[in-house]
């Protein structure tokens, strides 16, 4: 192959990559310093803050009360609802269908912020408190396009002639979906499912409305922490959020072809 | 034993609405209502005392022709626009070096650019605050290097800028990526072979062709840009303030409901009316370059 790629490109890709991750590595650089300031680099390695973070009981429920019960829930109720909704646009046919589709895919382009502060407006009127569920409610709109743009992939990737075979040998089509096809879709499912515990993981655009006073999600209580009093047990929940994070892709990217997901 | 129908026959029974309704029901519920709900907002008289009142009015739309919101909205859309194009003039070189190179490096650097994508907002910012800060890394380098006086670069446009681009530079890699796997290497091959240089062939070849992929990318960093709000607030000090903040702040601090429901509209109709143009004018080049 001559002359693909010119070798000049690759220091540029690195510089780039540099700016794309160096907010990331700082992040985890810090959070194993010892001092009580954002040294980088670190002058000395403790695992002080992990402790400061274990210890503190906003952060611990915070993360594991909220946040992770919150993406749990979302995962689910998002997986279920998204994977009924694809296998509605792919395989039945009615009229409408296109546009049902761009409505379904829609929160995707729709600012996080300002749905947040739509959907805080909107309970505001119902004269609904805001807590854990409405967030969860909030988390479940902008997850499930995930789950539907995985669910979808996977499905017109199969081959039709499997579900086919299993009704000429005697299957409903109902048994078909449920013995054939959905076995196959397990990988979509799982990707779609992580997808969906991510968004809600990550997300605070919808949490600093939604999320309730008493009950902060892990990156609101981060977000009002560098606000007021900044000490670096911030930076161990941060390192802990990218770890889990780029674990989650990492398992996914194996199963599925991740650059749909964008 | 039931005879197995057909599939397209059992397609056409109303079975679609089982499936499609809880999310299309849903969505109405806490997407297309609450939005039906700020529109409405947004023509209520604002009180101090009872936040809005179902009362008519134009005043919340006329307000954002003061100074204070027109020099924040206009400062908006140029940062987004500088933005858009540093993030276009990074990944269109880094698109390509991904889309031609071995499945290995491709595998690792896809990783490596939706990882950070996925990371909460507001520790990728957390990330350049201590970056940026007085006593940060930037600032550390530039005493090594033996300045007097450290740089403010928090709390500036610039802050914002990079933030913004950092967080958003994937948006324009990806699908720039898709487009440019679609181009066949033999046309680069041909371009070389009769003569023209990689710059030459790549300004002449790959850029027309990724067209679409650059300008879908565009539309997703301008529009992530445009409703910004964790960088501005912690990255943008009073320099950098963007209308995202605004409406935070309108909505939960100033309990200005009516103020936030228009700004809200407005930004919604100027992200709409953008992006709309957008692709008006890519349709109608394709248009122009088929008839010629």
């Amino acid at each position: 192959m001559p002359g693909r790629a010119p070798r000049f490109l690759w220091p540029f890709a690195i510089a780039v990559y540099a700016l794309l991750l160096a907010p990331l590595v700082v992040v985890i650089a810090v959070s194993f310093g010892s001092s009580s300031t954002f040294d980088f680099p670190p002058r000395g390695l403790s695992l002080r803050w992990y402790r400061a973070f274990f210890s503190s009981e906003t952060f611990v429920r915070s993360f594991f009360r909220v946040s992770q019960v919150i993406g749990l829930s979302t995962a689910l109720v998002a997986t279920v609802v998204g994977a009924l909704a694809a296998i509605g646009l792919v395989r039945l046919r009615f009229r409408g269908r296109q546009a049902v589709e761009t409505f379904f895919l829609s929160p995707l382009v729709v600012p996080h912020i300002l749905l947040g502060a739509a959907v805080y407006l909107y309970l505001a009127r119902l004269a609904w408190p805001t807590s854990s569920i409405t967030l969860l409610l909030g988390h479940i709109v902008i997850a499930t396009p995930y789950v539907i743009r995985c669910v979808t992939a996977g499905l017109v990737g199969m081959d039709p002639r499997l579900e086919e075979a299993a009704m000429s040998l005697g299957c409903s089509r109902a048994q078909a979906f449920v013995k054939v096809t959905l076995p196959l879709l397990r990988s979509s499912l799982v990707t779609g499912a992580v997808f969906a515990f991510i968004i809600s993981f990550s997300d605070i655009n919808l949490a600093l409305f939604l999320a309730g006073p008493g009950a902060p999600s892990l990156p609101v209580h981060i977000f009002a922490q560098i606000q007021f009093e900044a000490d670096p047990s911030i930076a161990a929940a941060s390192a802990l959020q990218i770890v889990i994070v780029g674990g989650l892709i990492l398992l996914v990217q194996r199963l599925f072809r991740l650059r749909l997901m964008v | 034993m039931e005879r197995a129908e057909p599939m397209e026959r059992a397609g056409r029974s109303p079975a679609w609405a089982l499936f499609v309704g809880p999310y299309g029901i849903y969505l109405l519920v806490f997407l297309v209502l609450p939005f039906a709900n700020v529109a409405l907002l947004s023509v209520y008289l604002h009180s101090p005392t009872k936040i809005a009142v179902a009362e008519f009015t134009g005043a919340n739309y006329a307000k954002l022709w003061e100074a204070y919101y027109f020099t924040l909205f206009l400062r908006t859309l140029r940062l987004s626009l500088i933005v858009t194009v540093l993030c276009a003039v990074l990944g269109l070189p880094l698109a390509y070096l991904l889309a031609r190179s071995t499945s290995g490096i491709k595998t690792l650097g896809l990783f490596l650019l939706i990882m950070p994508l996925m990371v909460s907002t507001v520790i990728r910012v957390f990330g350049w605050v201590v970056i940026l800060g007085n006593e940060g890394l930037v600032n550390q380098a530039l005493r090594l290097l033996g300045a007097e006086e450290g740089l403010r670069l928090l709390y500036t446009e610039g802050a914002v800028v990079l933030g913004l681009s950092q967080q958003s530079l994937p948006f324009m890699v990806l699908p720039i990526m898709a487009a440019i796997e679609r181009i066949s290497p033999s046309l680069e091959e041909a371009a070389q072979n009769l003569g023209a240089s990689w710059g030459q062939m790549f300004a002449r070849v790959i850029l027309p062709l990724s067209m679409p992929g650059l300008v879908s990318g565009a539309l997703l960093v301008f529009s992530v840009s445009m409703s910004a709000f964790i960088t501005p607030a912690l990255m943008g000090g009073r320099k950098g303030r963007m209308v995202g903040q605004q409406i935070y702040e309108e909505v939960l601090t100033a309990y200005n409901w009516p103020g936030a429901a228009s700004l809200t509209i407005i930004l919604s109709a100027l992200m709409l009316t953008l992006v709309g143009l957008a692709l008006w004018t890519t349709r109608r080049r394709a248009r122009l370059e088929m008839a010629r």
